[in-house]
């Protein structure tokens, strides 16, 4: 068995709260209202309802896994499948994170590449924004736990932002009708589930949280608040933008700061998205720490070591995806092997632990 | 272990080569032209020998030379009980004697060879008067200062803590100084953990000289390559017995008027003691100002340089042409405009600092307005960031603790660069860099941003605004006090129901 951390880096359960809703609130909350809206129209915000019961039932089994295992995933896997398979699908978890870790990185350069500086050089631009994440994490996860706590606080004004959109919005044709079916409101939620990815670090950070078995709750409220959030998101920018609009605009959010109006300052999104640096830096913290802790725990390599490596690999393969379609074709990408991995493995090895945990308690 | 056990003795006797003995140290000792020594008594012969820079000479007339000369004594041992001074000490240590010779004893012997001796302190103190405090003036409230006699400091605040539990250790650091330094805490509320931590950094300190407080705060902080102070100093006897009823530490070092306590957070720098002489509302208020004036302060520049090299469309309509008027023929970019300004308010602050007050007014009257305006009227630069930097000065200066306010006006400078290159962006990120270095930093092993993160509700209540007293009933959790109750709460609350 792996050793668990001490007690004096644990944090307190309820800050699974912060830490669960910081991962799953990053980039894609900028222009996910495009994407689920093609799937299933103005119904779209039935899919995410969908989605976010589908994920705390993610959550719930994640926890089921974690108590049983008493340790992280890595531990889980090594004890499961034995040292080599283990260190595989250690492995795999780390490619996926750093792959994940690479989208929403790439994702951000972007936003700020086509709103704020279109001539910005990702060669020198993206080594300080790895350096500001190095910074962090070298800090150890209570760290980025402070960081996503305050990173919550920070972002929520921004919902107050709202209030100039619905000065102009058509309530209409949002609630009343509902003319798509199931199988289109379940692609919409498909589709939704990759703005609520992003929790899989709670396989890594749970043996950090101080009597983490009561801290599910607190994962629960976490996802639930993501939900209300994305629904609030999906619901101005519904009465707001028309279909016809909405189809071609990629920042829907962002689009929506454009139009606040306030006496000392215009185009809010600059300010939006200078802040949104500490919405996105903690969720990519703690991909890239799970993904070091990953290795740590699998290779017995120094987290300082695991740690360069993976912003190494970061750094090289960020600014290597250069234009939208590229950049388009890399989200799609990771959120189906997210979609893959959260749907389909998890329950997988929910049931294969509950068997082999069974077979042991015979022998 | 029979390895270890000899090199601390071959350690000990070699320290014990060093030691002089008793008439070395008379000899080097009357090396100096202010050691005397010499011969009394008729009977019954002994030396007298002292410094006589260090020991009051009142004393040796009337408490030592007359009663010796009125009552002839046999012996060392009837000379103590002669003497009307408590702390007369019969010693044959030849340090021990160094040590007391050096801070002011008299020494009476015998012969100029063995070492059995008599000490008698005769402390000459040069000490000044207590004036009101200088850096952390209030206008209501206590008007003392802590001066350099570290008893005359330890007295202050024992006036206002009369209890035997006022706990006061002392530790000799400095290896030619030998500054006294005193470890003062309430036993029973200070957490256990905080004093050994202080203690033994305290002991751990190897530093020839420690002249002030200040040495202690550089040589014993958490993070010593912090720009942030990770120890509050204040020169207050009040607000010093008010941190320690609330279960922090206080180190009091000889010859400064400054004492140190902790372990602190973050908002403790910007809360002033006056803030507890007014009611909470205005203290409230004055506190959110000041940590909005730190925002202002640092940011403002910075943006100013963001906004006008990069994002001009977020200059609204109105406000785009008083800018663009005042920018016009204006020969460098913003931030070049900024740096010379900055440079210049702090070349103000600086000259204001070093000349003595009254050139120091005229400093300020000068640079302010004549430089401020000549500049303004020459073309060099927009008279809206000569607001901007002015009021980021002022801001700078509402800072209570002097050290934070240091900080505060330096970072701004790597602030303006990150905006000259990214923009508000940078900006942001450059305040990401400080969140994480502030997020990382203790003082004595405690977070420094809490309460805010650890987030504990209870204590945010005396922090970033105050609450009235009776809602003052817990010592900070933060501290992790031995006993967290300060008062009865419900008794504190009672109110009178109507008509009663």
């Amino acid at each position: 068995m792996l050793p668990l951390p001490r007690e004096n880096q644990k944090v307190s359960p309820y800050f699974v709260f912060y830490l669960i809703h910081s991962t799953q609130i990053g980039v894609s909350i900028l222009g996910f209202e495009r994407y689920i809206a093609k799937d299933a129209g103005y119904d779209a915000w039935i899919s995410i309802i969908i989605s976010g019961v589908s994920i705390n039932m993610l959550i719930w089994i994640i926890y089921q896994i974690l108590n049983k295992g008493k340790n992280d995933l890595a531990a889980i896997h090594m004890d499961l499948f034995g040292k080599t398979v283990g260190r595989l699908m250690n492995l795999y978890f780390v490619v996926y994170f750093t792959l994940f870790a690479i989208t929403i990185l790439r994702t951000y350069l972007e936003v700020i590449q086509v709103w704020v500086f279109p001539q910005l050089n990702l060669w020198t631009f993206t080594p300080v924004f790895l350096l500001l994440m190095y910074s962090f994490i070298v800090g150890g996860f209570r760290v980025v736990t402070g960081l996503s706590f305050l990173s919550v606080i920070y972002g929520l004004p921004l919902i107050l932002l709202f209030w100039f959109p619905l000065q102009q919005a058509d309530f209409s044709n949002v609630f009343l009708k509902i003319d798509h079916n199931l199988t289109e409101l379940l692609k919409g939620s498909k589709t939704m589930s990759l703005g609520f990815l992003g929790f899989e670090p709670l396989f890594l950070f749970y043996p950090f949280i101080k009597n983490a078995e009561t801290s599910q709750k607190w994962a629960h409220f976490g996802v639930i608040f993501s939900i209300l959030l994305y629904l609030t998101t999906a619901l101005v920018t519904f009465f707001y933008f028309s279909k016809e609009q909405l189809t071609h605009t990629i920042w829907a959010t962002l689009t929506l700061w454009k139009i606040v109006d306030l006496p000392f300052i215009e185009r809010f999104e600059y300010v939006g998205i200078a802040i949104w640096v500490f919405v996105v830096i903690p969720n990519l913290c703690l991909t890239v720490w799970s993904a070091g802790r990953l290795l740590k725990q699998s290779f017995s390599i120094r987290q300082r070591t695991s740690l360069w490596i993976t912003l190494t690999i970061l750094y090289v393969l960020t600014p290597i995806f250069k234009n939208r379609q590229q950049i388009d074709l890399l989200n799609v990408g990771v959120g189906r092997l997210g979609y893959y991995t959260i749907y389909f493995y998890i329950p997988l090895l929910f049931v294969i632990q509950w068997m082999i945990y069974r077979v042991r308690k015979n022998q | 272990m029979g390895k270890w056990f000899r090199r601390q003795k071959g350690g000990q006797s070699n320290k014990d080569k060093n030691e002089p003995t008793f008439s070395e140290l008379l000899e080097k000792c009357k090396e100096s032209k202010d050691f005397i020594s010499f011969r009394q008594g008729k009977s019954f012969s002994f030396y007298i020998s002292y410094y006589k820079t260090l020991v009051n000479p009142d004393f040796i007339h009337r408490d030592l030379l007359s009663p010796i000369t009125k009552h002839p004594i046999q012996s060392l041992d009837e000379l103590k009980n002669l003497i009307p001074v408590e702390n007369v000490t019969i010693t044959d240590d030849v340090k021990d004697i160094q040590d007391k010779l050096l801070s002011g004893f008299i020494l009476v012997h015998e012969n100029e060879t063995s070492a059995r001796c008599a000490l008698i302190p005769a402390i000459a103190v040069e000490k000044r008067q207590v004036t009101i405090p200088e850096t952390e003036f209030s206008v209501v409230g206590p008007k003392e200062s802590f001066v350099e006699a570290i008893d005359v400091n330890i007295n202050m605040v024992r006036k206002r803590l009369p209890l035997p539990e006022l706990y006061a250790k002392e530790i000799l650091v400095g290896k030619l100084s030998k500054t006294r330094v005193v470890v003062m805490y309430i036993q029973g509320i200070a957490n256990e953990d905080n004093i050994s931590t202080v203690l033994q950094r305290i002991k751990d300190i190897e530093f020839d000289q420690i002249i002030d407080s200040s040495f202690i705060t550089q040589l014993m902080s958490d993070n010593h390559n912090s720009p942030f102070p990770q120890l509050i100093d204040t020169e207050r006897p009040d607000r010093t017995a008010s941190v320690l009823s609330e279960g922090k530490i206080a180190i009091f070092v000889d010859g400064s008027p400054q004492v140190l306590t902790g372990p602190t957070t973050l908002p403790e720098f910007f809360s002033a003691f006056e803030d507890y002489f007014t009611t909470w509302h205005i203290a409230s208020f004055f506190r959110l100002l000041r940590l909005f004036s730190v925002m202002f302060s640092v940011l403002s520049s910075p943006i100013y340089v963001a906004v006008l090299t990069y994002h001009y469309q977020m200059i609204p309509k109105d406000l785009l042409s008083p800018l663009i008027a005042s920018r016009s023929g204006i020969p460098f970019p913003p931030i070049m405009e900024a740096i010379i300004l900055e440079l210049t308010i702090e070349l103000l602050r600086e000259a204001g600092a070093r000349l003595p007050t009254k050139v120091g007014q005229t400093i300020g009257i000068v640079g302010g307005i004549v430089i401020g305006t000549a500049a303004v009227e020459a073309g060099l630069t927009s008279n809206v960031l000569l607001i901007i930097v002015a009021l980021a000065a002022l801001a700078s200066f509402t800072t209570p603790v002097y050290q934070m306010s240091n900080t505060i006006r330096i970072i701004r400078f790597p602030f303006l660069l990150a905006a000259q290159f990214w923009g508000i962006v940078g900006v942001s990120m450059c305040f990401g860099f400080f969140l994480s270095h502030l997020l990382k930093l203790t003082s004595l092993g405690r977070p420094y941003v809490g309460p805010v993160y650890p987030l504990r509700l209870k204590d945010l209540k005396d922090s970033l605004y105050r609450l009235p007293f009776e809602k003052l009933s817990r010592r900070p959790m933060q501290l992790l006090p031995e006993d967290p109750i300060r008062f009865n709460k419900t008794r504190a609350e009672k109110k009178q129901d109507i008509d009663e």
